[in-house]
């Protein structure tokens, strides 16, 4: 990948993270998490690994729900 | 090429303001523009068959944790 | 280098036109079509906006629609021609039910936008202009503000009322 893209997609991965860690909110954090996939899976596409891309995409938001059925119940 | 670097500029600005936004009903538009662009950027990086389904693998599983995180937050807001 | 980019900006005015109109003829921003769009609708009045538009920006963000439609196929196309973006379309109406969706809107903007698309490679442009042009519509409705954007897709909407 060109090195400018490189940066751009890793920044927007770091920052993901950061906010995810840094954020206090519930619903903030679930979608730092979103952020943080979004940055890393055009690294895995650029290497062709296609398969994993599709894997990842799936499971990502798979877990989020099962995250929020968690949150839900803690919260009623 | 220049269409790639569109795309990821996009991208960042995107993140970035949602990640500043406060309020979570107007954090998830925001988002929406981020899948928008990474969605794009997938098929621009590699020009494979498999790519595209890469790409409507992940926009409707991000749309997908979308609605659910704000069907939960209607909810939550509700009770 | 200036002549792709003016191709990237008239690619954007198309696409936008394009989904708007397709959205709106499907009647998006009458009610949400899940709860969370009605949540997003309430958010983005309460921070000044308009009702109608935000309840199109709300369905846009909770389930694949015409806008989505629009950004796939112009890969499908990019990727394999007219079959690629009949392809896209299909998979935009498997994510329309994942997502407890039962309106049409995507898969007919998906259609229209593959022949719209692949007209416009026939006339010079490359399909790779219209990913880029539809990622920019997208950010002219969702990204930049969110008041100004809902009070004018909800005068839109009057119109076609």
């Amino acid at each position: 990948m060109i090195a400018g893209l490189e940066v751009a997609f890793g920044l927007i991965a770091l920052a993901g993270a950061v906010s995810a860690a840094l954020i206090r909110d519930s619903y903030g954090k679930l979608i730092s998490l979103g952020i943080l996939v979004a940055g890393v899976l055009p690294f895995i596409v650029d290497r062709g690994y296609l398969d994993v891309a599709v894997t990842v995409s799936l499971i990502a938001p798979i877990a989020t729900i099962f995250v929020l059925m968690v949150a839900r119940r803690e919260e009623s | 090429m220049i269409a790639l670097y569109v795309v990821a500029a996009i991208a960042v600005f995107a993140a970035i303001r949602a990640i500043i936004e406060k309020n979570t009903g107007r954090k998830l538009p925001y988002a929406n523009v981020l899948n928008f662009a990474v969605a794009g950027a997938l098929v621009l990086l590699l020009d494979h068959p498999l790519s595209l389904v890469a790409a409507a693998a992940y926009f409707v599983g991000s749309t997908l944790e979308s609605n659910a995180i704000a069907s939960t937050y209607a909810g939550g807001v509700k009770r | 280098m200036l002549g792709e980019i003016l191709h990237i900006l008239a690619a954007a005015i198309i696409s936008w036109i394009l989904f708007v109109t397709v959205d709106i003829f499907f009647k998006l921003p009458e009610t949400g079509g899940v709860s969370g769009a009605s949540a997003i609708a309430r958010d983005i009045e309460a921070g000044g906006g308009a009702l109608a538009g935000g309840t199109m920006m709300g369905n846009i963000v909770c389930s694949p629609d015409a806008s989505a439609g629009t950004l796939l196929a112009a890969c499908g196309v990019y990727v394999a021609g007219i079959p690629g973006g009949l392809a896209a379309a299909l998979m935009v109406f498997i994510g329309n039910r994942i997502c407890h969706d039962p309106g049409y809107a995507g898969t007919t903007g998906a259609v229209l936008a593959t022949f719209v698309v692949y007209a416009f490679t026939l006339v010079g442009f490359a399909a790779t202009d219209f990913i880029a042009g539809m990622v920019i519509a997208i950010l002219t409705i969702q990204g930049l503000s969110h008041t100004h954007a809902s009070r004018l897709l909800a005068r839109l909407w009057r119109v076609r009322q």
